[in-house]
Protein backbone atom coordinates (compact mmCIF):
# COMPACT_ATOMS: atom_id res chain seq x y z
CA UNK A 1 0.00 0.00 0.00
CA UNK A 2 1.71 3.44 -0.90
CA UNK A 3 1.88 6.04 1.24
CA UNK A 4 -0.30 8.73 0.84
CA UNK A 5 1.83 11.78 -0.09
CA UNK A 6 1.08 15.10 2.08
CA UNK A 7 0.40 18.30 0.02
CA UNK A 8 2.78 20.13 2.29
CA UNK A 9 6.10 19.15 3.99
CA UNK A 10 8.46 21.12 5.37
CA UNK A 11 11.83 18.85 6.72
CA UNK A 12 14.23 20.37 8.96
CA UNK A 13 13.91 23.95 7.58
CA UNK A 14 16.26 26.30 9.06
CA UNK A 15 15.88 29.90 8.23
CA UNK A 16 18.34 33.19 9.17
CA UNK A 17 18.18 36.60 9.14
CA UNK A 18 21.47 37.78 8.82
CA UNK A 19 23.07 35.00 11.09
CA UNK A 20 20.67 34.49 13.75
CA UNK A 21 18.31 31.88 12.72
CA UNK A 22 14.44 32.90 12.33
CA UNK A 23 13.56 29.58 12.86
CA UNK A 24 15.42 25.98 13.25
CA UNK A 25 14.93 22.79 11.67
CA UNK A 26 11.19 23.58 11.35
CA UNK A 27 9.16 20.26 10.53
CA UNK A 28 5.67 20.57 9.91
CA UNK A 29 2.85 18.80 7.29
CA UNK A 30 -0.46 19.21 5.99
CA UNK A 31 -2.77 16.95 4.56
CA UNK A 32 -5.48 17.02 1.81
CA UNK A 33 -8.54 19.19 2.95
CA UNK A 34 -7.32 20.05 6.67
CA UNK A 35 -6.89 23.08 8.45
CA UNK A 36 -3.74 23.02 10.28
CA UNK A 37 -3.25 25.73 12.61
CA UNK A 38 0.06 26.97 13.49
CA UNK A 39 0.52 29.34 16.90
CA UNK A 40 2.66 30.87 18.76
CA UNK A 41 3.69 34.32 20.31
CA UNK A 42 4.87 37.41 18.39
CA UNK A 43 8.30 36.47 17.07
CA UNK A 44 8.12 32.83 17.55
CA UNK A 45 8.62 32.28 13.76
CA UNK A 46 5.29 32.13 12.12
CA UNK A 47 5.59 34.52 9.15
CA UNK A 48 8.68 33.50 8.45
CA UNK A 49 7.59 30.07 8.17
CA UNK A 50 4.63 31.10 5.58
CA UNK A 51 7.59 33.36 3.77
CA UNK A 52 9.61 30.36 3.23
CA UNK A 53 7.08 28.07 2.13
CA UNK A 54 5.49 30.72 -0.07
CA UNK A 55 9.40 31.14 -1.68
CA UNK A 56 9.58 34.59 -0.62
CA UNK A 57 12.44 33.53 2.03
CA UNK A 58 15.00 31.36 0.89
CA UNK A 59 16.14 28.68 3.88
CA UNK A 60 19.47 28.28 5.22
CA UNK A 61 18.71 24.52 5.34
CA UNK A 62 16.11 21.66 4.93
CA UNK A 63 13.73 21.01 2.12
CA UNK A 64 10.24 21.92 1.19
CA UNK A 65 7.84 19.50 -0.34
CA UNK A 66 4.52 20.33 -2.22
CA UNK A 67 2.32 18.03 -3.22
CA UNK A 68 5.58 15.55 -3.73
CA UNK A 69 7.29 17.84 -5.27
CA UNK A 70 10.88 19.90 -4.03
CA UNK A 71 9.60 23.41 -4.47
CA UNK A 72 12.33 24.55 -2.14
CA UNK A 73 14.52 27.02 -4.95
CA UNK A 74 11.22 27.82 -6.84
CA UNK A 75 10.69 31.44 -6.78
CA UNK A 76 7.24 32.62 -5.34
CA UNK A 77 5.41 33.24 -8.65
CA UNK A 78 6.03 29.87 -9.65
CA UNK A 79 4.67 28.41 -6.12
CA UNK A 80 1.48 30.30 -6.88
CA UNK A 81 1.46 28.60 -10.49
CA UNK A 82 1.03 25.35 -8.25
CA UNK A 83 -1.32 26.57 -6.13
CA UNK A 84 0.02 28.13 -3.04
CA UNK A 85 -1.44 31.61 -1.85
CA UNK A 86 -0.04 33.17 0.96
CA UNK A 87 -3.01 35.86 2.31
CA UNK A 88 -0.24 38.37 3.86
CA UNK A 89 -0.17 39.50 7.67
CA UNK A 90 -2.43 43.35 7.74
CA UNK A 91 -3.53 41.94 4.83
CA UNK A 92 -1.25 43.49 2.41
CA UNK A 93 -4.10 44.68 0.12
CA UNK A 94 -2.77 47.34 -2.88
CA UNK A 95 -4.89 50.87 -1.45
CA UNK A 96 -4.71 52.57 -4.58
CA UNK A 97 -6.25 49.81 -6.75
CA UNK A 98 -10.41 49.33 -6.65
CA UNK A 99 -11.13 45.96 -5.20
CA UNK A 100 -11.77 44.58 -8.32
CA UNK A 101 -8.43 45.47 -9.75
CA UNK A 102 -7.10 43.59 -6.55
CA UNK A 103 -9.29 40.91 -7.26
CA UNK A 104 -7.89 40.35 -10.61
CA UNK A 105 -4.23 40.51 -9.41
CA UNK A 106 -5.06 37.39 -7.56
CA UNK A 107 -5.65 35.62 -10.95
CA UNK A 108 -2.37 36.93 -12.39
CA UNK A 109 -1.01 34.04 -13.49
CA UNK A 110 -4.01 32.58 -15.33
CA UNK A 111 -5.10 32.92 -18.63
CA UNK A 112 -8.76 31.14 -18.91
CA UNK A 113 -10.61 34.31 -19.09
CA UNK A 114 -14.13 32.74 -18.44
CA UNK A 115 -13.00 30.84 -15.31
CA UNK A 116 -11.48 34.04 -13.92
CA UNK A 117 -15.01 35.92 -14.62
CA UNK A 118 -16.81 32.70 -12.95
CA UNK A 119 -14.37 32.68 -9.83
CA UNK A 120 -14.70 36.65 -9.69
CA UNK A 121 -18.71 35.85 -9.15
CA UNK A 122 -17.87 33.14 -7.01
CA UNK A 123 -15.98 35.65 -4.64
CA UNK A 124 -18.48 38.09 -4.53
CA UNK A 125 -20.72 35.80 -3.74
CA UNK A 126 -18.96 34.65 -0.65
CA UNK A 127 -18.24 38.56 0.37
CA UNK A 128 -21.34 40.20 -1.34
CA UNK A 129 -19.95 43.51 0.62
CA UNK A 130 -17.31 43.62 -2.32
CA UNK A 131 -19.58 43.39 -4.39
CA UNK A 132 -21.26 46.54 -3.32
CA UNK A 133 -17.70 48.26 -2.82
CA UNK A 134 -16.16 46.78 -6.61
CA UNK A 135 -14.89 49.85 -7.99
CA UNK A 136 -13.91 51.66 -5.10
CA UNK A 137 -10.61 52.01 -3.82
CA UNK A 138 -9.41 49.37 -1.54
CA UNK A 139 -7.79 51.77 0.62
CA UNK A 140 -11.35 52.89 1.78
CA UNK A 141 -12.64 49.46 3.21
CA UNK A 142 -13.04 48.43 6.58
CA UNK A 143 -10.42 46.62 8.23
CA UNK A 144 -13.32 43.39 7.56
CA UNK A 145 -13.56 43.92 4.39
CA UNK A 146 -9.71 44.43 4.07
CA UNK A 147 -9.53 40.95 5.18
CA UNK A 148 -12.45 39.57 3.11
CA UNK A 149 -10.48 41.31 0.06
CA UNK A 150 -6.99 39.83 0.88
CA UNK A 151 -8.73 36.09 0.93
CA UNK A 152 -11.11 36.99 -2.01
CA UNK A 153 -8.18 37.85 -3.96
CA UNK A 154 -5.53 34.79 -2.43
CA UNK A 155 -9.09 32.62 -3.88
CA UNK A 156 -8.89 34.22 -7.13
CA UNK A 157 -5.64 32.31 -7.99
CA UNK A 158 -7.54 28.87 -7.40
CA UNK A 159 -5.64 27.75 -4.84
CA UNK A 160 -5.29 24.64 -3.69
CA UNK A 161 -3.56 25.49 -0.40
CA UNK A 162 -3.74 28.68 0.91
CA UNK A 163 -1.60 30.03 3.59
CA UNK A 164 -3.06 32.76 6.22
CA UNK A 165 -1.42 34.96 7.81
CA UNK A 166 -3.15 36.30 11.26
CA UNK A 167 -6.48 36.98 9.48
CA UNK A 168 -8.24 37.86 12.68
CA UNK A 169 -5.46 40.78 13.61
CA UNK A 170 -7.22 43.87 14.67
CA UNK A 171 -10.73 42.39 13.83
CA UNK A 172 -13.91 43.05 16.02
CA UNK A 173 -14.95 39.57 17.52
CA UNK A 174 -17.94 40.02 15.24
CA UNK A 175 -15.78 40.11 12.56
CA UNK A 176 -13.24 37.27 13.55
CA UNK A 177 -16.77 34.91 13.90
CA UNK A 178 -17.86 35.57 10.41
CA UNK A 179 -14.16 35.09 8.95
CA UNK A 180 -13.73 31.88 10.97
CA UNK A 181 -17.31 30.85 9.22
CA UNK A 182 -15.58 31.55 5.62
CA UNK A 183 -12.13 30.05 6.22
CA UNK A 184 -14.37 26.59 7.19
CA UNK A 185 -16.46 27.32 4.37
CA UNK A 186 -13.15 27.97 2.08
CA UNK A 187 -12.27 24.05 3.13
CA UNK A 188 -15.31 22.45 2.50
CA UNK A 189 -14.71 23.87 -1.15
CA UNK A 190 -12.01 21.89 -1.25
CA UNK A 191 -9.04 24.14 -0.43
CA UNK A 192 -5.86 23.44 2.80
CA UNK A 193 -5.72 25.49 4.94
CA UNK A 194 -2.55 27.09 7.07
CA UNK A 195 -3.17 29.40 9.47
CA UNK A 196 -1.19 31.47 11.50
CA UNK A 197 -2.58 32.85 14.71
CA UNK A 198 -1.49 34.40 17.84
CA UNK A 199 -5.42 34.11 19.13
CA UNK A 200 -5.48 30.24 19.75
CA UNK A 201 -9.25 29.14 20.75
CA UNK A 202 -10.75 30.01 17.49
CA UNK A 203 -7.82 28.54 15.61
CA UNK A 204 -7.88 25.22 17.89
CA UNK A 205 -11.77 25.60 17.00
CA UNK A 206 -11.63 24.86 13.64
CA UNK A 207 -8.04 23.07 13.06
CA UNK A 208 -7.67 19.52 12.20
CA UNK A 209 -3.64 19.15 13.30
CA UNK A 210 -1.50 22.21 15.87
CA UNK A 211 1.46 23.39 15.84
CA UNK A 212 3.10 25.59 18.37
CA UNK A 213 6.17 27.20 18.12
CA UNK A 214 8.41 29.20 20.46
CA UNK A 215 11.27 30.90 19.34
CA UNK A 216 11.43 29.30 16.03
CA UNK A 217 11.30 25.79 17.03
CA UNK A 218 8.13 23.73 17.00
CA UNK A 219 7.25 23.16 20.49
CA UNK A 220 3.83 20.97 20.64
CA UNK A 221 2.45 19.45 17.65
CA UNK A 222 -0.87 17.39 18.30
CA UNK A 223 -5.03 17.11 17.94
CA UNK A 224 -6.85 20.12 18.71
CA UNK A 225 -7.84 17.81 21.75
CA UNK A 226 -4.32 16.72 22.89
CA UNK A 227 -2.90 20.18 22.75
CA UNK A 228 -5.89 21.65 24.24
CA UNK A 229 -5.15 19.41 27.13
CA UNK A 230 -1.78 20.29 27.89
CA UNK A 231 -1.29 22.55 30.83
CA UNK A 232 1.07 24.85 29.36
CA UNK A 233 -0.96 25.32 26.26
CA UNK A 234 -4.28 26.62 29.05
CA UNK A 235 -2.12 28.86 30.43
CA UNK A 236 -0.14 30.87 27.75
CA UNK A 237 -2.53 30.53 24.81
CA UNK A 238 -6.19 30.12 26.00
CA UNK A 239 -5.91 32.07 29.03
CA UNK A 240 -6.40 30.11 32.08
CA UNK B 1 1.60 96.25 -22.79
CA UNK B 2 1.74 92.83 -23.61
CA UNK B 3 -0.99 92.00 -25.56
CA UNK B 4 -3.58 88.78 -25.76
CA UNK B 5 -2.24 87.58 -28.86
CA UNK B 6 1.44 87.85 -27.22
CA UNK B 7 -0.07 86.27 -23.98
CA UNK B 8 -1.70 83.21 -26.11
CA UNK B 9 1.23 82.85 -27.96
CA UNK B 10 3.29 82.41 -24.79
CA UNK B 11 1.16 80.00 -23.62
CA UNK B 12 1.32 77.62 -26.57
CA UNK B 13 5.16 78.02 -25.76
CA UNK B 14 4.55 77.20 -22.49
CA UNK B 15 1.93 74.35 -23.49
CA UNK B 16 4.88 72.63 -25.83
CA UNK B 17 7.44 72.84 -23.18
CA UNK B 18 5.14 71.35 -21.17
CA UNK B 19 4.43 68.37 -23.24
CA UNK B 20 7.92 67.52 -23.06
CA UNK B 21 8.93 67.71 -19.45
CA UNK B 22 5.37 65.50 -18.84
CA UNK B 23 6.65 62.95 -21.67
CA UNK B 24 9.79 63.22 -19.84
CA UNK B 25 8.21 63.13 -16.01
CA UNK B 26 5.80 59.91 -17.30
CA UNK B 27 8.87 57.27 -17.18
CA UNK B 28 10.25 58.88 -14.49
CA UNK B 29 7.54 58.68 -12.30
CA UNK B 30 6.96 55.23 -13.16
CA UNK B 31 10.25 54.12 -12.40
CA UNK B 32 10.59 56.09 -9.32
CA UNK B 33 7.11 55.00 -8.11
CA UNK B 34 8.27 50.82 -8.50
CA UNK B 35 12.32 50.96 -7.79
CA UNK B 36 12.87 54.70 -5.58
CA UNK B 37 14.84 55.35 -8.16
CA UNK B 38 15.60 59.04 -9.52
CA UNK B 39 16.71 57.96 -12.83
CA UNK B 40 19.23 60.67 -14.16
CA UNK B 41 19.84 58.25 -17.08
CA UNK B 42 16.26 59.57 -18.46
CA UNK B 43 17.69 62.34 -19.56
CA UNK B 44 20.12 60.95 -21.47
CA UNK B 45 17.67 59.07 -23.42
CA UNK B 46 16.24 62.13 -25.33
CA UNK B 47 20.21 63.07 -26.41
CA UNK B 48 20.42 59.44 -27.45
CA UNK B 49 16.89 59.44 -29.14
CA UNK B 50 17.56 63.13 -30.61
CA UNK B 51 20.74 62.32 -32.31
CA UNK B 52 19.31 58.80 -33.21
CA UNK B 53 16.34 60.24 -35.11
CA UNK B 54 19.43 63.02 -36.38
CA UNK B 55 21.20 60.07 -38.36
CA UNK B 56 18.32 57.81 -39.55
CA UNK B 57 15.61 60.86 -40.72
CA UNK B 58 18.58 63.38 -41.95
CA UNK B 59 21.54 61.76 -42.90
CA UNK B 60 20.12 58.05 -43.59
CA UNK B 61 17.24 59.93 -45.63
CA UNK B 62 14.49 56.54 -44.24
CA UNK B 63 10.99 58.16 -44.45
CA UNK B 64 9.55 60.16 -41.75
CA UNK B 65 7.36 57.32 -39.74
CA UNK B 66 10.07 54.62 -40.26
CA UNK B 67 12.57 56.70 -38.64
CA UNK B 68 9.46 57.51 -35.61
CA UNK B 69 9.47 54.01 -34.88
CA UNK B 70 12.96 52.85 -35.22
CA UNK B 71 13.68 56.16 -32.67
CA UNK B 72 10.86 54.79 -30.35
CA UNK B 73 12.66 50.78 -30.87
CA UNK B 74 16.01 51.97 -30.15
CA UNK B 75 14.94 53.88 -27.02
CA UNK B 76 12.80 50.98 -25.41
CA UNK B 77 15.67 48.57 -26.34
CA UNK B 78 18.48 51.41 -24.64
CA UNK B 79 15.60 51.34 -21.68
CA UNK B 80 16.44 47.57 -21.48
CA UNK B 81 19.99 47.03 -21.07
CA UNK B 82 19.94 50.35 -18.83
CA UNK B 83 17.62 48.32 -16.52
CA UNK B 84 19.99 44.79 -16.73
CA UNK B 85 23.29 46.12 -17.09
CA UNK B 86 22.79 49.02 -14.29
CA UNK B 87 19.80 48.44 -12.26
CA UNK B 88 18.97 45.30 -11.87
CA UNK B 89 22.08 43.66 -9.72
CA UNK B 90 21.15 46.38 -7.78
CA UNK B 91 17.89 45.73 -6.23
CA UNK B 92 17.51 44.92 -2.60
CA UNK B 93 20.39 47.17 -2.05
CA UNK B 94 20.15 50.55 -0.66
CA UNK B 95 18.45 53.47 -3.10
CA UNK B 96 21.25 55.56 -2.96
CA UNK B 97 23.56 53.04 -4.65
CA UNK B 98 20.50 52.89 -7.77
CA UNK B 99 20.95 57.04 -7.37
CA UNK B 100 24.44 57.01 -8.23
CA UNK B 101 24.39 54.39 -10.39
CA UNK B 102 21.96 56.51 -12.54
CA UNK B 103 24.16 59.51 -12.31
CA UNK B 104 27.15 57.54 -13.25
CA UNK B 105 25.47 56.05 -16.20
CA UNK B 106 24.20 59.76 -17.22
CA UNK B 107 27.72 61.07 -17.49
CA UNK B 108 28.71 58.48 -19.54
CA UNK B 109 26.31 58.48 -21.73
CA UNK B 110 26.69 61.71 -21.83
CA UNK B 111 30.77 61.54 -22.40
CA UNK B 112 30.08 59.03 -24.90
CA UNK B 113 27.79 61.12 -27.19
CA UNK B 114 30.34 64.07 -27.04
CA UNK B 115 32.96 61.47 -28.10
CA UNK B 116 30.84 60.32 -31.00
CA UNK B 117 29.31 62.99 -32.37
CA UNK B 118 31.15 66.42 -31.20
CA UNK B 119 31.32 68.81 -28.25
CA UNK B 120 29.11 71.39 -30.49
CA UNK B 121 25.91 71.14 -30.79
CA UNK B 122 23.94 70.33 -34.12
CA UNK B 123 21.48 72.24 -36.30
CA UNK B 124 17.94 70.15 -36.37
CA UNK B 125 16.19 70.91 -38.88
CA UNK B 126 12.36 70.95 -38.77
CA UNK B 127 11.14 68.26 -41.29
CA UNK B 128 9.41 70.06 -44.29
CA UNK B 129 6.22 69.03 -43.40
CA UNK B 130 6.05 70.22 -40.25
CA UNK B 131 7.66 73.07 -40.91
CA UNK B 132 4.74 75.20 -42.75
CA UNK B 133 3.65 78.67 -40.86
CA UNK B 134 0.23 79.38 -39.52
CA UNK B 135 -0.85 83.20 -39.16
CA UNK B 136 -3.86 84.09 -37.47
CA UNK B 137 -4.89 87.00 -35.80
CA UNK B 138 -3.80 85.88 -32.19
CA UNK B 139 -1.42 82.79 -32.82
CA UNK B 140 1.33 82.30 -35.34
CA UNK B 141 2.58 78.57 -35.10
CA UNK B 142 3.93 76.34 -37.18
CA UNK B 143 2.72 72.52 -38.08
CA UNK B 144 5.31 70.97 -35.81
CA UNK B 145 3.88 72.66 -32.89
CA UNK B 146 0.91 71.14 -33.76
CA UNK B 147 2.52 67.69 -34.31
CA UNK B 148 4.32 68.18 -30.72
CA UNK B 149 0.78 68.38 -28.66
CA UNK B 150 -0.90 66.04 -30.50
CA UNK B 151 1.44 63.69 -30.18
CA UNK B 152 1.99 64.21 -26.49
CA UNK B 153 -1.52 63.85 -26.00
CA UNK B 154 -1.73 61.01 -28.10
CA UNK B 155 0.94 59.15 -26.07
CA UNK B 156 -0.51 60.27 -22.72
CA UNK B 157 -4.31 58.61 -23.12
CA UNK B 158 -2.29 56.03 -24.58
CA UNK B 159 -0.25 55.53 -21.35
CA UNK B 160 -3.00 56.18 -18.99
CA UNK B 161 -5.29 53.46 -20.65
CA UNK B 162 -2.17 51.15 -20.90
CA UNK B 163 -2.19 51.67 -16.95
CA UNK B 164 -5.55 51.67 -16.20
CA UNK B 165 -6.59 49.05 -18.43
CA UNK B 166 -4.02 46.66 -19.28
CA UNK B 167 -3.36 43.12 -17.22
CA UNK B 168 0.37 44.67 -17.07
CA UNK B 169 -0.37 48.31 -16.33
CA UNK B 170 -2.46 47.33 -13.00
CA UNK B 171 0.25 45.05 -12.38
CA UNK B 172 2.56 47.44 -12.48
CA UNK B 173 0.75 50.24 -10.58
CA UNK B 174 0.26 47.10 -8.08
CA UNK B 175 4.32 46.45 -8.06
CA UNK B 176 4.89 50.42 -7.42
CA UNK B 177 2.69 50.03 -4.44
CA UNK B 178 3.73 47.17 -3.12
CA UNK B 179 6.54 45.29 -4.40
CA UNK B 180 6.61 42.11 -2.35
CA UNK B 181 2.83 41.20 -2.57
CA UNK B 182 2.80 41.88 -6.23
CA UNK B 183 5.04 38.79 -5.98
CA UNK B 184 2.72 37.12 -4.00
CA UNK B 185 0.43 37.59 -6.73
CA UNK B 186 2.31 35.87 -9.32
CA UNK B 187 3.75 39.08 -10.83
CA UNK B 188 7.64 38.50 -12.13
CA UNK B 189 8.26 41.85 -11.01
CA UNK B 190 11.44 41.87 -12.67
CA UNK B 191 9.68 41.81 -16.07
CA UNK B 192 7.08 44.40 -14.86
CA UNK B 193 10.14 46.97 -14.24
CA UNK B 194 11.76 46.09 -17.74
CA UNK B 195 8.52 47.25 -19.27
CA UNK B 196 8.44 50.21 -17.36
CA UNK B 197 12.01 50.88 -18.81
CA UNK B 198 11.56 50.09 -21.87
CA UNK B 199 8.51 52.19 -22.16
CA UNK B 200 9.50 55.22 -20.45
CA UNK B 201 12.86 55.43 -22.23
CA UNK B 202 10.72 55.01 -25.63
CA UNK B 203 8.96 58.02 -24.91
CA UNK B 204 11.96 59.99 -23.76
CA UNK B 205 13.46 59.22 -27.53
CA UNK B 206 10.68 60.04 -28.93
CA UNK B 207 10.71 63.40 -27.04
CA UNK B 208 14.39 64.52 -28.20
CA UNK B 209 13.02 64.24 -31.55
CA UNK B 210 10.04 66.32 -30.46
CA UNK B 211 13.17 68.64 -28.58
CA UNK B 212 14.82 68.72 -32.10
CA UNK B 213 11.99 69.42 -34.23
CA UNK B 214 10.67 72.49 -31.82
CA UNK B 215 14.20 73.97 -30.79
CA UNK B 216 16.27 73.42 -33.82
CA UNK B 217 19.42 72.58 -31.71
CA UNK B 218 20.16 69.00 -29.97
CA UNK B 219 23.61 69.03 -28.36
CA UNK B 220 25.00 66.38 -26.22
CA UNK B 221 24.48 67.16 -22.65
CA UNK B 222 20.66 68.51 -23.43
CA UNK B 223 19.43 66.07 -21.55
CA UNK B 224 20.57 66.68 -17.73
CA UNK B 225 18.48 69.84 -17.03
CA UNK B 226 15.75 68.71 -18.64
CA UNK B 227 16.05 65.48 -16.93
CA UNK B 228 16.19 67.03 -13.69
CA UNK B 229 13.46 69.29 -14.61
CA UNK B 230 11.22 66.54 -15.48
CA UNK B 231 11.85 64.89 -12.37
CA UNK B 232 11.07 68.52 -10.92
CA UNK B 233 7.44 68.07 -12.43
CA UNK B 234 7.20 64.43 -10.98
CA UNK B 235 7.80 65.67 -7.62
CA UNK B 236 5.16 69.29 -8.14
CA UNK B 237 2.65 67.01 -9.66
CA UNK B 238 3.32 64.64 -6.72
CA UNK B 239 5.28 61.44 -6.61
CA UNK B 240 3.67 58.32 -7.48
CA UNK B 241 0.66 60.16 -9.43
CA UNK B 242 0.80 59.58 -12.82
CA UNK B 243 -1.57 62.30 -13.52
CA UNK B 244 0.26 63.86 -11.27
CA UNK B 245 3.32 63.78 -13.40
CA UNK B 246 2.10 64.88 -16.59
CA UNK B 247 0.23 67.88 -15.12
CA UNK B 248 3.44 68.82 -13.00
CA UNK B 249 5.22 68.97 -16.93
CA UNK B 250 2.68 71.67 -18.07
CA UNK B 251 2.86 73.14 -15.00
CA UNK B 252 6.47 73.65 -15.11
CA UNK B 253 6.41 74.40 -18.81
CA UNK B 254 3.85 77.18 -18.06
CA UNK B 255 5.45 78.87 -15.62
CA UNK B 256 9.17 78.65 -17.13
CA UNK B 257 7.48 80.33 -20.72
CA UNK B 258 5.56 83.19 -18.87
CA UNK B 259 7.62 84.09 -16.12
CA UNK B 260 10.12 84.83 -18.87
CA UNK B 261 7.81 85.96 -21.07
CA UNK B 262 6.28 88.30 -18.43
CA UNK B 263 9.38 89.05 -16.17
CA UNK B 264 11.92 92.20 -17.27
CA UNK B 265 14.11 90.55 -19.73
CA UNK B 266 17.25 90.54 -17.67
CA UNK B 267 15.39 87.84 -15.76
CA UNK B 268 15.34 85.59 -18.99
CA UNK B 269 19.08 84.19 -17.90
CA UNK B 270 17.70 82.77 -14.65
CA UNK B 271 14.78 80.61 -16.21
CA UNK B 272 16.36 77.46 -14.76
CA UNK B 273 15.97 79.00 -11.21
CA UNK B 274 12.61 80.37 -11.50
CA UNK B 275 11.86 76.70 -12.31
CA UNK B 276 13.22 75.56 -9.06
CA UNK B 277 11.69 78.56 -7.27
CA UNK B 278 8.59 77.01 -8.32
CA UNK B 279 9.15 73.17 -7.07
CA UNK B 280 10.33 74.89 -3.59
CA UNK B 281 6.81 76.95 -3.50
CA UNK B 282 4.56 73.85 -4.46
CA UNK B 283 6.45 71.85 -1.62
CA UNK B 284 6.18 74.60 0.77
CA UNK B 285 2.00 74.56 0.15
CA UNK B 286 1.70 71.09 -0.57
CA UNK B 287 4.62 68.93 0.40
CA UNK B 288 3.11 65.87 -0.87
CA UNK B 289 2.83 67.83 -4.40
CA UNK B 290 -0.36 68.77 -6.47
CA UNK B 291 -1.77 65.41 -6.80
CA UNK B 292 0.18 63.53 -5.17
CA UNK B 293 -0.52 60.66 -2.51
CA UNK B 294 0.64 60.56 1.12
CA UNK B 295 3.61 57.79 1.41
CA UNK B 296 2.67 55.99 4.44
CA UNK B 297 5.68 55.44 6.79
CA UNK B 298 7.18 52.11 5.30
CA UNK B 299 8.13 49.99 8.36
Amino acid sequence: MGQVISLLKVEKVTVKYGVIPAIQELELEVERGQIVALLGANGAGKTTTLKTIMGVLRPARGRIFYDGKDITFLPAPQRVRLGVALVPEGRGIFNRLTVRENLLLGAYHRKDQGGILQDLEEVYRLFPRLKERENQIAGTLSGGEQQMLAIGRGLMSRPRLMLLDEPSLGLAPLVVRELYTLIRRIRESGVTILLVEQSAPMAIGIADYVYVLETGVVKIAGTPREVESLEEVKKVYLGG
Amino acid sequence: MFSLSYFLQQSMNGIILGCIYALLALGMTVVYGILRLINFAHGALITLGAFFMYFVFFRLGLPFVAALFLVLGFGGVMGLVLDLVAYRKLRGGPEVALLITSLGFYTFIENFTKLIVSPQPYAFKTPEFLATLYRTPYLTFRTVDVFIILSSLLIMLAFHFFVKRTKLGIAMRATAENLEVANLMGIEVNRVISVAFVLGSAIAAFTGFLWGAKYGQISYDMGFLTGVKAFVAVVVGGVGSIPGAMLGGFVLGLAEILSIAFLPTRFAEYRDGIVFAILVLVLLIRPSGIMGIREEVRV
